[in-house]
């Protein structure tokens, strides 16, 4: 068990030096594979130099007015930028992330879209949500999920915060048969 | 983490109504846009899968799923 846990810390270390360690997102190149110009036209510059998910659980979330939401890994904010967009200041967005940094960056990027009055950024793990049972209609995350030694345990977390009713919109990356042992034991492929 | 792994995870903390859609694939010269894949790893990438993968690495995926309207389980999970 102590060996375990001391892979799950090795592993937390080696995504939050990744992240840490990185000076810039993956850029407009990538965002406009994964937005729509309409929906890039919503966000902020910055936010969309440092968009870093894989896909687009915003498109998939069906929001609506009113609903409060948790973005787990919230990064520089694009995807809490435009939730906050569709459930209005009726709602509320609250962006998780393990960096301070991070999170400062997606308030920068907040205020300068104007949603700052209903979007918050928090810094805190996925595994150990800073939250009350029950206190979010909907949970979304972007290329995170894959990212933690403990998957389940975030799971059994977003469940334990979400209302009867709430869902999730999560994006992710799959895998399907064997990665080469070289790639699969990566640090970098492993946070990337 | 495989599609059918990450549906099982959600059904087993107590989701319901578990759909994956949006699939895109994802190849090696995409990752190379992303600043986490340091060129040693996409360098690796390169060499070590066969050509015929290197436009499909990964694909990317949204899942979706619902919590119980009425209060289901909650398994604990360490």
């Amino acid at each position: 068990m102590a060996k375990d846990l001391m892979f799950q810390n090795e592993i937390k270390e080696a995504v939050r030096d990744a992240y840490a360690g990185i000076s810039t997102g993956a850029g407009e190149t990538v965002a406009r594979w994964l937005y729509s110009d309409e929906e890039l036209a919503e966000v902020p510059a910055g936010a969309v130099a440092w968009a870093l998910g894989v896909g687009n659980p915003v498109r998939y979330a069906l929001l609506q007015p009113g609903e409060d939401v948790l973005d787990v890994g919230s990064g520089g904010g694009i995807d809490s930028i435009l939730a906050a967009r569709r459930v209005g200041p009726q709602g509320s967005v609250i962006g998780l992330d393990i960096l301070e940094e991070m999170c400062e960056r997606g308030r920068r990027h907040a205020t300068e879209a104007g949603v700052n009055g209903w979007t918050q950024f928090r810094r805190g793990e996925m595994e150990d949500i800073p939250l009350p049972d029950g206190s979010i209609d909907v949970v979304i995350s972007n290329g995170v999920m894959n990212l933690s030694a403990r998957k389940s345990r975030a799971l059994a977390e977003i469940y334990r915060v979400l209302r009867p009713g709430g869902r999730v919109s999560m994006a992710d990356l799959t895998v399907e048969g064997e990665l080469p042992p070289e790639i699969a034991n990566d640090q970098s492929a492993w946070a990337g | 983490m495989a599609e059918r792994v990450f549906a099982a995870k959600l059904q087993g903390v107590g989701f319901e109504d578990v759909w994956v859609g949006g699939h895109r694939p994802s190849g090696i010269d995409e990752a190379s846009h992303y600043p986490l894949f340091t060129e040693e790893v996409i360098e690796l990438m390169r060499r070590t899968l066969p050509r015929e993968r290197h436009d499909h690495v990964a694909t990317g995926v949204v899942v979706k799923a619902r919590k119980p309207r009425t209060r289901g389980r909650t398994k604990r999970t360490t």
